[in-house]
């Protein structure tokens, strides 16, 4: 049984606006000690993906509409409030992307690091001042048995963030939700971070979803991917699938856009438009109003299915399209598109 | 002099020793000096025209507060600037608005640096007002919508303002008003660390060919590398205040010499699982040290893998040109020793 299996997922927003579909069925599972890597452009639904897991939607406007997610054989979707806070936390930690915003500027690091442990383990305070010092320790961060008594503002961003996993992973917890844990942070002390959470996974077995808009972060540490756009999974494979046999259209897309160190080419595929807008129904494919592939058939119609291309790996089938070649012949390459206005975006 | 520096007189920019220092005041009682922030700390430079430079380093090493010099937003604490055989940096406050329309900046946020209440049309034609006083009414506006075609956006949507716009498209209007005052030299600072990565290389194609349609010379300021190798002729690498290494692109990411840019650049992540798995990391320890008590001698010993001598932590190694055009901060132990990068 996988630790976590999160099955037809879905989230919505009721606002004034009509409804915002930001995660719409998405599923997946993670074994244990197992790092699933979730990557989507901004709006693709990663991030309220994560907080629909740990139940940190607002509702309203937010509702988790439907899907199961059984963590450890219970469902975290239905569990009421207070399982939920035994949960969170103690099984279950989370890191944000800005240490700045996410620690209480007005506490020692000792206070906040403590807190968990106190609320789920039957301890007193001076075990588990030890047990945080160690904690710190363990993150890298030099002489902490001082630095414990420090407030979150002596630290630098790097060295914070440090401090979020030391206090995400003291309860030892099953499951680490990463929610874009190095996007605030320079490329050096990313490589630090990443390393961090690597060897400190590897002590404890914990799994984690890392979440992320960086594929290079995700090649360099997730075993699974799940590829999201307009809040649906388009594709989903382990890593060297997704890497080195990309199936859909917009995975393939991505990976040419980047620029990256080896390639000496001059000029960067694009990918023409903009990210669907998730506020109106979306028809058929996400991804269809950019593909760059030729059209076959109207896109008006049934959503793609999932479907399974070699164990592990299935994308969202698209038949709008002819995908077959390689993406290198479709990806127009010259010009810079013109960014003809998407229905709804004015 | 320093060969790094150029002939004022015939190049087209040149930095002279360029040094912004911010003096933070002193304490409120015992009137003790608070210390002063080195954020750029002697930069010599010349741009060629027609030139895309590239300016990298973490958070902190002053490329920001570099940019902000030479755009004279910011006015240096010593050190002289020149741009076409002018010194910007003797013009006075009064003079530099008028001559600022030589050289634009663009920013990284394009939420924030458009003014909310205007449309594009009064956004891009108050920029174009500023080199052509005289245009107005259809001129104007035929002027505004070559500008917006020349960024790849449809002329129709001059009449919008602001939030009608994606993120990418608010970057473009940004470049077309950066564009309006038909400037020589435009500074980019991260024009795409707040876009979508799908958008990202559309505004990446968008930069260079514009360089190169219409003879710009281009600053671009970039923490990340790869994006900064796509579009760089060269690259300068600072790290506290200072260019640590300055050469091609392609050989400053092919063959760099300090073992800081071979950290940076092995800290790059690539999107390719096997080349991570035997990926061998230089990881450099700690967070830069503070600008406002940089280390003596080599700015670099105390996050070095490489054990310096009491020597180069008080004296500084100069920059010096290792190979034609290749310069890189000489320093023994953070230069040609075998870092496998």
């Amino acid at each position: 049984m996988p630790l976590l299996d999160v099955d037809d997922l879905t989230t919505y927003f009721h606002t004034r606006d009509g409804v915002v579909r930001a995660v719409d069925g998405v599923s997946f599972n993670l074994e244990r000690g197992e790092t699933l890597g979730i990557v989507g452009e901004s709006g693709s639904g990663k991030s309220v993906t994560c907080y629909s897991l740990m139940r940190l939607i607002p509702e309203p406007p937010g509702r988790i509409e439907r899907g199961t997610a059984m963590f450890d054989g219970r469902d975290l979707l239905q569990m009421s409030p207070k399982e939920l806070r035994k949960v969170r936390g103690d099984k279950i930690s989370m890191i944000f992307q800005d240490p700045m915003t996410s620690l209480n500027p007005y506490l020692r690091i000792s206070t906040q690091l403590i807190e968990a442990l106190q609320m789920h383990r039957d301890i007193d305070s001076k075990a588990a001042l030890n047990k945080a010092i160690e904690a710190l320790e363990e993150v890298g961060i030099p002489g902490a048995s001082k630095r414990v008594f420090s407030y979150p503002h002596e630290f630098s961003g790097g060295m914070r963030q440090r401090v979020m996993i030391a206090m995400a992973l003291i309860t030892e917890p099953d499951l680490l939700i990463a929610d874009e844990p190095t996007t605030a942070l320079d490329v050096t002390v990313q490589a630090q971070i990443m390393e961090i959470i690597k060897q400190r996974q590897n002590d404890l077995g914990t799994a984690v979803i890392l979440v992320t808009h960086d594929l290079g972060v995700v090649a360099g540490s997730c075993d699974k991917v799940l590829v999201m756009y307009g809040g649906r999974e388009m594709e989903s494979g382990s890593a060297d699938q997704i890497f080195y046999r990309p199936r859909h259209p917009y995975t393939r897309a991505l990976q040419k856009t980047i620029p990256s160190l080896q390639e000496k080419g001059q000029e960067l595929f694009t990918i023409p438009g903009l990210p669907p807008d998730v506020s109106k129904p979306i028809h058929g494919c996400a991804f269809h109003p950019r593909c760059p592939y030729p059209k076959i058939g109207s896109p008006e119609g049934e959503r793609p299915q999932l479907e399974d291309i070699e164990p592990g790996h299935c994308w969202a089938a698209c038949g709008f399209c002819d995908s077959s070649a390689p993406i290198e012949t479709v990806l127009a390459k010259a010009d810079d598109h013109v960014a003809e206005p998407v229905d709804g975006d004015a | 002099m320093n060969a790094l520096i150029g002939n004022p007189q015939e190049d087209f920019l040149v930095l002279d020793e360029v040094k912004t220092h911010f003096d933070m005041g002193t304490t409120l009682l015992t009137r003790e000096s608070k210390g002063v922030v080195k954020a750029v700390d002697g930069v010599s430079l010349t741009i060629n025209k027609g030139e895309i430079l590239g300016l990298v380093g973490e958070s902190g090493c002053g490329k920001s507060t570099l940019s902000r010099t030479i755009m004279q937003l910011l006015r240096p604490t010593s050190g002289h600037i020149w741009l076409k055989g002018r010194e910007l940096s003797a013009i006075s406050d009064a003079d530099i608005r008028s001559e600022r329309i030589n050289f634009q900046m663009i920013f990284q946020d394009p939420y924030a640096s458009l003014n909310p209440r205007m449309t594009v049309l009064d956004t891009l034609g108050e920029a174009v007002r500023t080199r052509h006083p005289e245009l107005k009414g259809d001129a104007l506006r035929g002027r505004v919508a070559e500008l917006l075609r020349t960024v790849g956006m449809n002329p129709f949507q001059m009449k919008r303002y602001p939030h009608e716009f994606s993120g990418g498209q608010r970057q473009r209007v940004a470049i077309a008003r950066a564009l309006a005052p038909e400037p020589e030299l435009i500074i980019a600072d991260e024009p795409v660390s707040a876009l979508d990565v799908s958008i990202q290389s559309q505004i990446l194609n968008l930069l260079k060919r514009l360089t190169r349609e219409l003879g710009l010379t281009m600053i671009f300021i970039s923490h990340d590398l790869s994006v900064v190798r796509y579009i760089s002729d060269r690259i300068a690498v600072m790290y506290l205040g200072k260019i640590i290494e300055l050469g091609d692109a392609e050989a400053i990411v092919d063959h760099p010499l300090h073992i800081y840019t071979k950290a940076l650049m092995s800290a790059i992540p690539e999107p390719d699982p096997n080349a991570e798995r035997n990926r061998h990391r230089i990881v450099l320890e700690g967070d830069p040290p503070s600008p406002m008590s940089p280390p003596d001698g080599c700015k670099f010993w105390p996050r070095s893998p490489v054990e310096h001598s009491e020597e180069l932590k008080t004296v500084e190694p100069p920059l010096v040109e290792m190979q034609p055009g290749h310069w890189v901060s000489n320093c023994p132990f953070c230069v040609g020793t075998d870092h496998q990068a």
